[in-house]
């Protein structure tokens, strides 16, 4: 790194130089250096690298390391080897399997909604080009997604508070009484509902990308010929937007998957567990009963299968611009 | 003619009021931190109030509120701009001299930014404690620029994907030096992918939570963890303080979109679908 900006400074200003013979001697052994094609792309890709060494590699094995122990940060006794215990000690425990099909729920149906939801909106917002304040229409609907999640989580806790919050007021004008996020029954749906309500604009973007990469004169075609909606949609809106909405999905699945933050913030995986998702047991797991070693083995699943989701993202991504580099 | 003038205000007037649907929430955080204590408190919640400006100073007052945004600056801006110098160098190689991996490489770094992080947290946490670097700003620095060069690699790749290698030869056969046309002839030409992968990437480091609970600490602390673990007053929540504080912090993420809306769909998602809306 270091030697690279050095470098452009003395190119870039190579008349300024007051340097000494042996200076220039050495700059000029540097490029020839720099400019060897075998040398310099690896130069290019070195720091990368070691990053990925230090922050990846290190830890990803320290992991595996881990998996293979009983490791507790608060007992005294000592770290010891148990082999594949904890893999078998996860596959048999009842909670992480009730927190698996509570994950599996959560992101089959916030998916879906959000995909219904957001697609439908999103063809609201086909053809919103003239609309006047379109930019700051815009930027209000995309909020949620960009705000940490964090600070969803404060707001949906005002909202949700039972004396003073809006929902529960709402309620009450109904004469009912809802205690949102405390109690068993309503804290899974209304904390799905945050979610809707961030990510839901994330699909409406998807749609209208995917709506934009449909060729506009097939739509004229369409337009001309008087095909009927149902026609369009089958026949030509869906082959061209295909690509990028299953991108939308699946981005949207590895991403809710690992949820984590706005559930802690809203409601710790309580009452209960009932609002327990995998990545906030894990959480729980490591760093409030500090089982480190059986963390690390539920964590080496979670990371297997978030490998899994992106290689199939990547394949989709490959089939798409592979599909584009035809057609352009 | 007027007929059909009349039905594009309609829909433009349905659309404005899905736009502001989605915005009421943060709408009515912001609404409510102009209103004093007990008005934001008070059963029925009140609609028409008189605002008051009270909270701001109030906020800036507190202890600690300016040291942990100026953490949020610095972490986010030195850590962003670090990845974008190490991921234009990697995405430059692996656009142009595409070595053997390549693809196995960008998968690897995307799938990173796929992984639950509550998975990766064990980990570092006990490498950073192991290494002494829990609560510096070096070790919260390089692990927020990690994670900031998947996505920087992706995006960056794809726009000097775009540039025509043509360039670089001419530039060569011209005598220009290696690092002339990295920085000279390739640079200039993608700055809106550097700038795409600047916003978006600081947005996400902005927002991130658990690692700097986890690796972070009393030095290091972003506002998000104050949001989790510092605002709680005599059992209940201090909202006043935390309505402010949610508004000013929001302003940063919403206004990066609102000047920067080209780039939305390539930010969010990762650089991997290109366009606009």
């Amino acid at each position: 790194m270091r030697v690279n900006t050095s470098e452009v400074k003395s190119i870039s200003s190579p008349t300024l130089s007051t340097t000494a013979a042996w200076w220039r001697r050495l700059q000029a052994r540097l490029t020839r250096l720099l400019d060897d094609a075998r040398f310099f792309p690896l130069l290019l890709i070195l720091p990368v690298l070691l990053f990925f060494l230090i922050w990846n590699v290190i830890p990803t094995l320290w992991l595996i390391g881990l998996s293979f122990y009983k490791y507790s940060l608060i007992s005294s006794a000592a770290e010891r080897y148990v082999g594949l215990r904890n893999f078998t000690d996860i596959m048999k425990d009842v909670r992480v399997w009730e927190s698996l099909s509570r994950t599996f729920i959560w992101v089959s149906v916030s998916i879906t909604i959000q995909t219904i939801l957001g697609g439908m909106l999103g063809f609201l917002f086909w053809g919103s080009a003239k609309m006047p304040g379109r930019r700051i229409a815009l930027t209000l609907l995309f909020t949620p997604m960009i705000i940490t999640p964090l600070a969803a989580g404060v707001f949906f806790r005002f909202i949700y508070e039972p004396t003073f919050g809006i929902a529960n007021y709402v309620v009450r004008l109904f004469g009912g009484e809802a205690n949102f996020l405390g109690d068993a029954k309503l804290a899974f749906g209304a904390v799905m509902f945050v979610d809707i309500w961030m990510w839901t604009p994330f699909m409406i973007l998807i749609t209208l990308a995917a709506l934009g990469s449909v060729p506009k004169a097939e739509l004229e075609a369409a337009e001309i010929d008087r095909l009927p909606w149902s026609y369009r949609l089958r026949y030509i809106i869906l082959p061209h937007a295909r690509y990028v909405l299953m991108l939308g999905i699946l981005l949207r699945t590895i991403d809710s998957f690992k949820t984590l933050d706005l559930i802690y913030i809203l409601t710790r995986g309580g009452p209960g567990a009932t609002t327990e998702l995998i990545a906030v047991m894990l959480r729980r797991k490591a760093f409030e009963a500090f089982e480190l070693g059986w963390s690390s083995a539920l964590a080496i699943i979670l990371l297997l299968t978030a490998i899994a989701f992106t290689s199939i993202y990547i394949y989709i991504l490959n089939q798409n611009s592979k599909r584009q580099g035809v057609t352009s | 003619m007027n007929r059909r003038r009349r039905r594009q205000t309609l829909y433009h007037i349905v659309l404005w009021v899905v736009a502001l649907i989605f915005f009421a929430p943060v709408l009515w955080i912001i609404i409510n931190s102009f209103k004093t204590t007990s008005g934001i408190l008070s059963t029925p919640p009140q609609f028409i109030f008189k605002p008051t400006l009270e909270n701001y100073p109030d906020l800036f007052a507190r202890q600690n509120v300016t040291k942990y945004f100026t953490n949020s600056i610095i972490l986010s801006s030195t850590s962003v701009l670090i990845a974008l110098v190490v991921s234009y160098l990697a995405a430059y190689c692996f656009s142009r001299y595409k070595p053997r991996g390549t693809n196995f490489l960008m998968f690897l770094l995307l799938s990173i930014r796929m992984v639950p992080a509550a998975a990766v947290v064990i980990p570092v946490y006990l490498m950073y404690v192991a290494f002494g670097w829990k609560d510096t700003f070096f070790g919260m620095t390089m692990f927020y620029a990690m994670f900031s060069i998947p996505f920087s690699v992706w995006i960056l790749k794809g726009f000097i994907d775009g540039v025509s290698p043509r360039y670089d030869e001419t530039a060569l056969v011209n005598g220009g030096s290696r690092l002339h046309i990295l920085f000279r002839v390739i640079l200039p030409q993608v700055a809106p992918g550097l700038v795409a992968a600047f916003i978006f990437n600081l947005i996400f480091v902005w927002n991130e939570f658990l690692f700097n609970l986890f690796i972070g600490g009393r030095t290091t602390t972003m506002i998000p963890v104050m949001f989790a673990t510092y605002l709680y007053n005599d059992g209940g929540w201090d909202w006043p303080f935390v309505t402010t504080l949610t508004t000013v912090y929001m302003l940063v993420p919403i206004v990066a979109v609102f000047v920067f809306q080209k780039y939305l769909l390539t930010g969010m998602t990762f650089g991997t679908v290109r366009g606009e809306v």
